[in-house]
């Protein structure tokens, strides 16, 4: 009977033994595979900011949920409230750049095109949706103060004056 | 297996979710019978008002109208080639003449935002609807372009946009093969709520003096329910009885 488990015991070592270098050789195969020369893409978070609106995990897998649930909502329903908002995604990830340069969904740098080109994911989004952030002059559109264009003594009200003393802080 | 622990992260807690499911409110109705309310924010369109527009014909002059068109232009990023036949028209100038006494008045013309919106009723996919709050919209993601709502409209409010754009603005999201109509500048209405005005109404009113007055036909209280008691508006086309939003004085 000992015998028998030493025996056993010697089998499974063995066996062991074998398969730690079949391991070893696939790991090598795949270094040596083309796969190494695809860039994974890298898109650079925003330099102003902390942190997205979820986890870059969360983030990574569901950002699509997240829109495309938004989008009903906002356009059915008017909650404009959320924290998920193409708007918000590009004023943060494609803000307008202070050069002339304008980084639009076209061009391979983009913060959304790097990965859906490496993933091949076809999007719509931005046949309609504005691809990059505007600048303060054109953000500030609804603001005649700001436009510089004739209201000719429209009312001012609690909200728009609200809003000006907050932007201007 | 190197990226087995990063995919792990990647899932969302279950704990987390069972705990936002839990956060229902219940009440009880009678013995055994529970209301559910699941939460809901309180912003967004409520069916408690309709909005609409007093449009006052007497106190608009040519320039006027053409600042309205001019503003909803600028607010939404639409312009005309005067070449074109096919640019998107979101308001127009309208002339009515008397031709006996040549006397003339000028009308910005929009989508009326109907009770009974005949293009919500011919739309073949749903994208052209009414919110609860009475503004009648196209859901451009689900618009597949036919343009019937475009036939149906009696009002000729809705354009159809025939080429590829860009540098749209955040405000107004528009393309190609999709059909668009004035959206009672429905971003200003879901920001500021009863104290909006919409572009075409900022670029018109002089102080007291309102030219074209926004506010809620629900409420008996309001500036536009209390002028349209007691001066009364028309309903363009008043005999398909769509019961349009918007009112005009002085036709």
């Amino acid at each position: 009977m000992r015998v028998l488990t030493y025996l056993l015991r010697f089998t499974l070592l063995l066996s062991l033994m074998s398969l730690a270098p079949t391991g070893m050789l696939r790991a090598a195969d795949v270094a040596s595979s083309g796969f190494g020369e695809i860039a994974i893409p890298n898109p650079q978070k925003p330099a102003n900011a902390e942190q997205c609106v979820e986890p870059v995990e969360v983030m990574r897998r569901d950002h699509m949920k997240f829109l495309d649930h938004q989008r009903d909502a906002t356009v059915v329903n008017g909650e404009r409230d959320s924290k998920y908002s193409l708007v918000g995604c590009i004023d943060c990830h494609n803000p307008a750049q202070p050069s002339a340069e304008v980084i639009r969904y076209e061009d391979p740098r983009h913060f959304c095109a790097e990965c859906h080109a490496y993933a091949s994911v076809k999007i719509d989004c931005f046949e309609c949706h504005a691809d990059r952030g505007l600048e303060k002059q054109q953000q500030s559109r609804l603001d005649p103060a700001v436009n510089g264009w004739d209201t000719r003594g429209s009312a001012l009200t609690a909200s728009t004056l609200r809003r000006r003393l907050e932007s201007s802080q | 297996m190197k990226n087995a622990p990063d995919r792990q992260a990647a899932q969302p807690s279950r704990r987390g979710f069972l705990k936002g499911a839990a956060a229902v409110a219940t009440t009880l109705v009678a013995p055994g019978i529970f209301l559910y309310q699941t939460g809901h924010a309180a912003s967004g369109a409520s069916d408690q008002v309709r909005w609409g527009l007093l449009i006052d014909s007497n106190a608009l002059t040519e320039a006027d109208v053409d600042a309205c068109v001019t503003a909803c232009q600028r607010e939404h990023g639409w312009s005309v080639d005067s070449d074109s036949t096919t640019d998107a028209q979101w308001v127009r100038k309208v002339r009515l003449e008397d031709r006996e006494s040549g006397h003339r008045i000028f009308l910005p013309m929009m989508c009326q935002h109907c009770e009974s919106p005949p293009c919500v009723d011919v739309c073949p996919t749903g994208a052209s609807f009414k919110r609860a709050d009475g503004i009648v919209l196209v859901n451009k993601h689900i618009c597949i372009g036919c343009r019937y709502c475009m036939m149906a409209c009696p009002y000729k409010a809705r354009s159809f946009i025939h080429e590829d754009l860009k540098d749209q603005l955040a405000v107004a999201p528009r393309g190609k093969g999709t059909v668009e109509s004035c959206t009672l500048c429905v971003h200003r209405i879901d920001r500021d709520g009863t104290d909006a005005v919409p572009a075409c109404a900022e670029a018109v009113n002089r102080g007291d003096r309102k030219a074209i007055l926004f506010g809620d036909l629900n409420d008996a209280n309001s500036e536009i329910s209390r002028r349209l008691r007691e001066l009364g508006g028309t309903r363009l086309r008043a005999d398909m009885g769509l019961n349009p939003g918007v009112r005009y004085q002085g036709l």
